[in-house]
């Protein structure tokens, strides 16, 4: 399959003190297409930067980022939010939809800053909001939506885009244990269709739906394996 | 093509903004709406009220000159007023200073002299005192008042020193209400003129304090009354010489009036030994008032843009507010993609969509205030479409201006951070 993520040498440093706070420290890895990869680790591990850096909403202090052949190591602002807008999606643990806005038009936020028109963004929200199985609430305000319904929105969105890559923090962080469910059955249909998933949680079972789990412990990689008992080559 | 779209989206974006904070949209154009409401009315204002200044100094004449003889101070009359026989008073132009200026002044297209008196005109039993004006045939087109009935004073009438007499339309309607005074007799200091004609009221700038003047040949003028004015007041006698009252000198054009102005200083001052005249140039007046009237627009635009400013500091702070309420929504957006300059586009079409709508409420009601003005007070208020076009633009620049610190401000937040923003 094709390598999508590779992480060179990667570093994290915050100017934080003398000496700075480093946050991740020399990362190496590579994500391929349709994998579906937990990253987990202690609060305070890098689970966060790592996260961030992924995103392209924070760059590394040293080292490359390749992202579907490009290194977003060295974008300025304006192109990682490009890349943002048309590789990646996000699926956050507080939902984060615009409150004002309808599911719709929740959904099709990425496709606005794309500069898709109205016409052709309206029926692709749709479809996604069916296939989330909300297609009977287009027109309903976040506030009206429950927690899983909210996410399900989230996840809708993040696929707007049609994203190299689909990155969930703590997915299942603000929901029960029933509708975290669904939303992991969501992410496992996904996956089966081809998505390439990157979730980052601190929960096993959450994890435990990934096909591989990398273990991060004071900015470095403790472990990384496949969750069929097969070492990472 | 997908520039446009995602422009014009997030045009729509700034506006739904606006739509969705009804009240404090509302509080904010209000801001603006009084203070391109003020700068319009005031604009109005200034420029009626400059208008009237001018058009008063326009029925002057914008290409006469004009040249009064003055009384000198009551202390000078012993030293400087020549004193002829009976202890007359002295002063003012000469008919030699008339032949003068009408000969050494270039481009002089016409000119009128005039001498002026008051005196009593009987008619019908009515005794009126009036201004009588001992003028010459041309009068009328020099000062533009027009012949409404009858005839004016002709060469003719100056030749023969005929006892003729042209009156004004209040003065005819004071002496004759209900006859035509055409052909009739009127009596000055006794002396019987027969009325050839009536004008429309005379300049008030001109004709002096009275509206009732009556105009007469100077010729007969003078034949008839002599050099001297004889007043009796307070039972004391005064007396007066004068030759000339008023002298208007009329130029081709406008370009000539203050070389010719000069000109005739310079003669004045070389051959009058006193300062017993005085040269009035309308032109000059215009200009100067022109001045005066920019000066004060400059003042009340000044003040109304005061409050212009206050308007925007308010939209600045609503913009400040609603930035730091939206950072989660702006982190949003950052994450799903939008650029620095989105985020910009959008809280900058939002403020000055605020102030455009001031802008536009203000125009609609700084056009209704300057009418009200007029009705209610009698000021005359002009509305042109720099007036309120001017306004309008200053509004939406304070918008921009106003909105840009707030908008920037939202862009800059790093979008890590403003997710985590609650």
């Amino acid at each position: 399959m094709k390598e999508l993520v590779r992480l060179d040498n990667l570093w994290k440093v915050y100017p934080i003190g003398v000496d700075g706070v480093i946050a991740l420290a020399d990362i190496n890895m590579s994500i391929h297409q349709g994998e579906y990869v937990a990253i987990m680790g202690p609060s305070g591990s890098g689970k966060s930067t790592m996260l961030n850096i992924l995103g392209c909403l924070d760059r590394p202090t040293s080292g490359q980022y390749w992202l579907g052949g490009e290194n977003a190591a060295v974008m300025s602002d304006s192109e990682l939010s490009e890349v943002r807008n048309l590789r990646i999606g996000f699926v956050f643990q507080s939902f984060n939809l615009i409150p004002q806005l309808s599911l719709v038009e929740n959904i099709e936020v990425p496709l606005f800053y794309q500069g898709v028109p109205r016409h052709h963004r309206h029926p692709r929200s749709r479809k996604l909001a069916q296939m989330v199985g909300l297609g009977d609430r287009l027109s309903h305000k976040p506030t009206e939506l429950s927690g899983g319904q909210r996410q399900r929105v989230a996840v809708a969105r993040a696929l707007a885009n049609d994203p190299l890559i689909l990155l969930a923090d703590e997915p299942t962080g603000n929901l029960d244990s029933r509708t975290s469910a669904e939303i992991m059955v969501l992410f496992d249909q996904l996956n089966r269709r081809g998505r390439t998933i990157i979730l980052v949680t601190h929960e096993e079972d959450v994890a435990a739906h990934a096909h591989r789990v990398i273990r991060l412990r004071d900015g470095r990689i403790a472990s990384d394996e496949f969750t069929d008992g097969r070492a990472l080559a | 093509m997908k520039a446009i779209y995602k422009a014009g989206d997030i045009v729509l974006l700034g506006l739904h903004g606006v739509m969705v904070h009804k009240v404090r949209s509302a509080l904010t154009v209000l801001g603006i709406l009084f203070g391109v409401w003020s700068v319009i009315a005031m604009l109005a204002i200034n420029a009626g009220a400059s208008y009237e200044s001018q058009m008063a100094l326009r029925e002057l004449g914008s290409n006469n000159i004009i040249i009064n003889s003055v009384k000198p101070p009551t202390e000078q009359k012993a030293s400087e007023g020549r004193s002829g026989h009976h202890g007359a008073l002295i002063y003012g132009l000469t008919d030699n200073d008339v032949r003068r200026l009408r000969a050494n002044i270039p481009g002089l297209q016409d000119s009128v002299v005039v001498h002026r008196a008051a005196k009593t005109a009987t008619a019908n039993d009515r005794r009126i005192n009036v201004a009588v004006i001992s003028t010459e045939p041309n009068y009328p087109r020099v000062v533009q008042t027009d012949i409404t009935a009858g005839r004016f004073i002709s060469s003719y009438d100056m030749l023969r020193y005929q006892p003729h007499a042209v009156l004004t339309q209040g003065l005819a309607d004071k002496l004759f209400p209900l006859a035509d005074p055409l052909g009739k007799t009127v009596a000055l200091d006794g002396d019987p003129f027969i009325v050839i004609g009536i004008v429309r009221q005379l300049p008030a700038t001109l004709a002096g304090t009275s509206q009732s003047a009556i105009l007469i040949p100077i010729s007969t003028d003078r034949a008839q009354f002599g050099e001297f004015n004889i007043e009796f007041s307070q039972g004391s006698i005064t007396s007066e010489k004068v030759e000339v009252s008023q002298l208007i000198l009329q130029m081709a054009n406008d370009d000539g009036v203050l070389e010719g102005a000069a000109i005739a200083r310079n003669l004045l001052r070389r051959f009058r030994e006193s300062q017993d005249y005085d040269v009035t140039v309308p032109l000059e007046l215009i200009e100067q008032k022109r001045k005066q009237m920019q000066l004060w627009n400059y003042m009340f635009v000044s003040i109304a843009s005061v409050s212009l400013l206050v308007g925007g500091i308010g939209i600045m702070n609503i913009m400040l507010a609603s930035v730091t309420e939206r950072t989660r929504e702006i982190g949003i957006r950052r994450a799903l993609g939008a650029k620095r300059r989105d985020i910009v586009t959008q809280f900058l079409v939002e403020s000055v969509t605020l102030t455009a709508i001031g802008g536009t409420l203000g125009i609609a009601i700084g056009l209704l205030v300057p009418w009200v003005v007029q009705k209610m007070l009698g000021f005359l208020t002009i509305v042109t479409p720099s007036t309120l076009f001017l306004p309008f633009i200053m509004a939406v620049v304070v918008g921009l201006v106003s909105g840009l610190y707030p908008a920037t401000r939202a862009a800059k937040l790093d979008p890590i951070v403003a997710l985590r923003h609650e």
